[in-house]
Parts: structure tokens; C-alpha cells; sequence
């Protein structure tokens, strides 16, 4: 790995470490291995927003030429967000592409994916599914969110409902992320959601 | 890319990292507006994907970067820093600006070339020194040498081989021209003006000479003599199809009626001062070319021109 690329992720390292933000336990960082090119980031939902309570793991690869190139970020924890893929957890976001800057840090990276958590920009979706849900139907797109923190990201808010619906699509043979994943596209309508999956 | 911080004794102010390598600033400079620093590598490299300021993301391109205030430049080379060796026993702490002439001269550079003791004289690099066989170098030395010898060897016989070619070409263009010459009387009128202009041309480029005693005249120069001054006219740059009649004319048997005897001479020795006689340098002879000499009388005056050879008496 190019000296410079490890010479910055061990100081970032360390910038995250002393952060105050680590002190609020908002965010966490790391190290994978010893080259300093594989990292796990750890952020917490946004308070006043369905991610509330739920803690999002992601993966943090540094690549070759970093910091010339953004580092590679994708959530491990299954989250529902407009910006983020319910499917792989790839991330739509400026910073991680074409408005990388080389003076960013694993922080600010960090950082703004928290803040992307509070602010969706459902115009620019990397899940067009969850995005047409945000703009059609907020209040069902923010209880989809809040029930996959709690499910995914040890959220607290239980949501009896939506764990029956999935009860009985497990009960017809669906496996339970499937049929999560179903309900959460049809609104909860348990036959739309039954007809796509038999479909 | 910048120092590494660690090798830097004492804080070092935030303002004095580059923002991106995350080392103090290496040969720093700066954006024009933000006034942003950066190492002029990492900057270079950065801007040669986008051209923005990392920081800011404001449009920056290359001749626009500055450089930094005095005052940075000052703060930076008052740093110590360790040596750049310090892994292999350098124990010295520099100010930053003094960091590269000491790095010239660090005996602990394990790069540093040092002269091989063992009598084959090769400078190696310090590192190699415990791994170097002198016999092993020399042969490949040799061996690179030999390959040298081989491939000039062949380039010579390859010229060679060029030369004799254009020899023959150049031989067989004469004899061509010789016999347009011969055969063509308007190539001849135009062969015989370019010669003619040739030894014009050449005239016009010695200088005048004065013969200060003509007493001193050798009438019938020893072919020793003669050779010298061919010599000497070749390197002046002699037409050549003048050379040999010019030589033959130093000689009292080729000269003209009014100088072929010692009679002669002595009742036209008043005409001699009205010769143009030209420089021959470094000898004690004189040209007079014939067209340079259209005013003497027919008995004082051969084609292509004289030479005469003096004892002394040449200025």
C-alpha cells in the first residue's frame, strides 16, 4: 500500500479516536488489519429521525491512491434509506464519488453519512423502491425505517404489526428478510405482498 | 509527500500539515484565493485529477498555485526533525532546512556510494558493499565492455563499407561529369565559368600580402619546399583542380617569359611591385593568381597563377 495512504488512515485513526464524537459515542472506527486498508465504521442514528437508537455498521476500504480516491463505504447493516441500497447497503452519496476532496477524513465521511441519515435526498436514490415510498408515503416510509433499525440495528421501537405480517408470510414458507423485504415495498399490504412473492 | 510527524521533536502547529498527506509540508505552496498549503507533489497529483482546492473545492489549476508567505517558510525550517536514516543508527536532530545537506553527506545513508577496498576500485552503494564480489563485478564489467567493442566493431565495418560504396559513386559522378565536359561544349563553358568562380571566390577570401625584398625569390624550390607549400594550400582550401598547375608553377622552368631566367628577371624587376600577391600563412611564399592579376603583361603572368617561394622578405 502507498506510503501516504497508510501514513493518513493511521493519523485519521487517531483523529477519530480522540474525536468528541467517539466521546458521544456517535460514531466508532475500527482497524481490520494491519495494513491499514480495511476498517469498520460504526455510526448511530440520528436522533428525531427512524434511525433513532439503531447503530449502522459499515465497511470501510481504503484504496491504493487514497487520498486521491474516495474510500470504498457500504453498509453492513440493512438499512431503509433512499440513498442507500436495501440490497447490497452501496451508498449514494457526492462525497464518496465525484466531490471527494483529498483533505476529507474518515471522519467528515463518517459524519456526513450520519447526516445523510438525517437528510435524504430522495431526487438522487441509490433505492428507487424506498425512494418512491419516501415521496409517496412518508409516514409508511418512516415506519419501514424505524422497524429495520429495530430488526437490523437494535433499535428500540417494536413494531407488533409488522412483526405479525412477516410472522404469517414465515408461517407460508417465505424467509423472514424476504418476506421483510416485500412487506416493505407494498406498504404493508400483506396480498400485494403474498402475490409478489408466489408471483 | 510531506515529513512524517512522528520524526518531528516537539508539536508541530496544525497550520504546518499538509491537509493531504498528513505530514508537515514538503516544499509547500499555496492556493491563490483560499491561501490553502499543500506539498507541491501532493497538490501536483491532486490537482492532476481535479483541478479544485482539496479544502475548499475551489477551481485551482496548477500555474495558479503560490508560494506560501515567508512567515510559513520561516515556521518550517525552524523544526527539528530526525534524519532520514535514523533507522540505521543516525542519531542527528536537524533544523528542517538543514535536513537535505546533511542527507548529502549522512555516513549512515545506506545508498551512500563508497569506493570498494579491496583493490577493484568500483564505487558501490554502502548496503551492497558486504555483498559485493569485486571479480564478479570486473567480469561483468568486461563483459559489458566487450559487448561495447563488438557493436562499434560492427558499426566500423559497416562505414566502411559505406565509405568504399559512396567512394565508387563519387568516382563514377566525376568520370560522368569529365565526359559531359568532354563531349558538351555548353556543359564545358558552364564547368569552366563555375571553376573560374571558384577560384574567385577563393581569392577574395586570403589576404593581401607584401613582399618586402624581392631579392629573396627562390627560383627552383627543392621538392621538400614544394610539398610544404601544397600542404599549407590544401588546408587553405585550395580548388583542387587548380592545386597541381598552381604547384607547378613555382618553379622558374614553369614561369612566364619575363621570369624564367635570372636575365629576365633582372631587367623586369620593376614590374614586380605592381603584383597582387596573396597571404600563404605561416610560410615565406606568396600566391599571385591570374585573376587576380589581370594588368600584368602577358610575359609576366601564367594560368592559373604563380607561386613564389621567398627566403625571406614576407610580411
Amino acid at each position: 500500500m502507498a506510503n501516504i495512504a497508510a501514513q493518513r488512515i493511521k493519523r485519521e485513526f487517531k483523529e477519530v479516536i480522540k474525536s468528541e464524537e467517539v466521546a458521544k459515542c456517535a460514531i466508532k472506527l475500527e482497524l481490520l488489519n494491519d495494513s491499514y486498508t480495511e476498517l469498520k465504521g460504526e455510526i448511530a442514528g440520528p436522533p428525531d429521525t427512524p434511525y433513532e437508537g439503531g447503530n449502522f455498521v459499515l465497511e470501510i476500504r481504503v484504496p491504493e491512491t487514497y487520498p486521491f480516491n474516495p474510500p470504498k463505504v457500504r453498509f453492513i447493516t440493512k438499512i431503509w434509506h433512499p440513498n442507500i441500497s436495501s440490497v447490497t447497503g452501496a451508498i449514494c452519496l457526492d462525497i464518496l464519488k465525484d466531490q471527494w476532496a483529498a483533505a476529507m477524513t474518515l471522519r467528515t465521511v463518517l459524519l456526513s453519512l450520519q447526516a445523510l441519515l438525517s437528510a435524504a435526498e430522495p431526487d438522487d436514490p441509490q433505492d428507487a423502491v424506498v425512494a418512491r415510498q419516501y415521496k409517496e408515503n412518508l409516514e409508511m416510509f418512516k415506519l419501514t425505517a424505524k422497524h429495520w433499525t429495530n430488526v437490523y440495528a437494535g433499535g428500540p421501537f417494536v413494531n407488533s404489526d409488522c412483526d405479525d405480517k412477516i410472522k404469517r408470510l414465515i408461517d407460508m414458507g417465505i424467509e423472514e428478510h424476504q418476506a421483510r423485504v416485500a412487506l416493505s415495498s407494498y406498504n404493508w399490504v400483506l396480498e400485494r405482498a403474498t402475490e409478489q412473492l408466489f408471483s | 509527500m510531506g515529513f512524517e510527524l512522528n520524526r518531528f521533536q516537539g508539536e508541530v502547529d496544525e497550520e504546518l500539515v499538509c491537509p493531504i498527506c498528513s505530514g508537515v509540508l514538503e516544499d509547500p505552496i499555496q492556493a491563490p484565493i483560499c491561501e490553502h498549503a499543500f506539498c507541491k507533489s501532493c497538490i501536483t497529483e491532486w490537482i492532476s485529477r481535479q483541478p479544485t482546492c482539496p479544502v475548499d473545492r475551489q477551481i485551482v489549476t496548477s500555474p495558479q498555485l503560490r508560494q506560501v508567505p515567508r512567515i510559513i517558510r520561516n515556521l518550517l525550517s525552524r523544526l527539528c526533525i530526525t534524519c532520514d536514516n535514523a533507522q540505521y543508527g543516525c542519531t542527528r536532530v536537524l533544523k528542517l532546512d538543514a535536513l537535505a545537506a546533511h542527507l548529502e553527506e549522512c555516513e549512515h545513508n545506506p545508498k551512500r556510494p563508497l569506493p570498494c577496498e579491496q583493490g577493484c576500485g568500483l564505487i558501490i552503494p554502502k548496503d551492497e558493499l558486504k555483498d559485493h564480489n569485486c571479480i564478479k563485478e570486473l567480469r561483468a564489467l568486461i563483459h559489458t565492455q566487450q559487448q561495447k567493442l563488438n557493436e562499434f566493431q560492427q558499426e566500423f565495418t559497416e562505414q566502411r563499407f559505406l565509405l568504399a560504396e559512396q567512394r565508387r559513386e563519387m568516382q563514377l559522378l566525376k568520370d560522368f561529369m569529365r565526359a559531359m565536359r568532354i563531349s558538351n561544349p555548353s556543359m564545358r563553358a558552364i564547368a569552366d565559368a563555375m571553376e573560374r568562380d571558384e577560384v574567385l571566390r577563393w581569392s577574395n577570401s586570403l589576404q593581401r600580402a607584401r613582399v618586402t625584398r624581392w631579392g629573396g625569390m627562390i627560383s627552383t624550390p627543392d621538392e621538400i619546399l614544394q610539398r610544404m607549400i601544397k600542404r599549407t594550400l590544401t588546408e587553405m582550401g585550395c580548388p583542387p583542380h587548380i592545386l597541381d598547375d598552381l604547384m607547378e608553377n613555382c618553379h622558374e622552368r614553369r614561369w612566364p617569359p619575363g621570369l624564367c631566367s635570372l636575365e629576365t628577371r633582372q631587367n623586369n624587376r620593376r614590374q614586380y611591385e605592381n603584383y597582387i600577391c596573396k597571404r600563404v600563412p605561416g610560410k615565406q611564399a606568396v600566391l599571385v593568381l591570374s585573376c587576380d592579376n589581370p594588368h600584368m603583361g602577358e610575359d609576366m603572368m601564367v594560368e592559373p597563377g604563380l607561386v613564389m617561394i621567398f627566403a625571406h622578405g614576407i610580411e
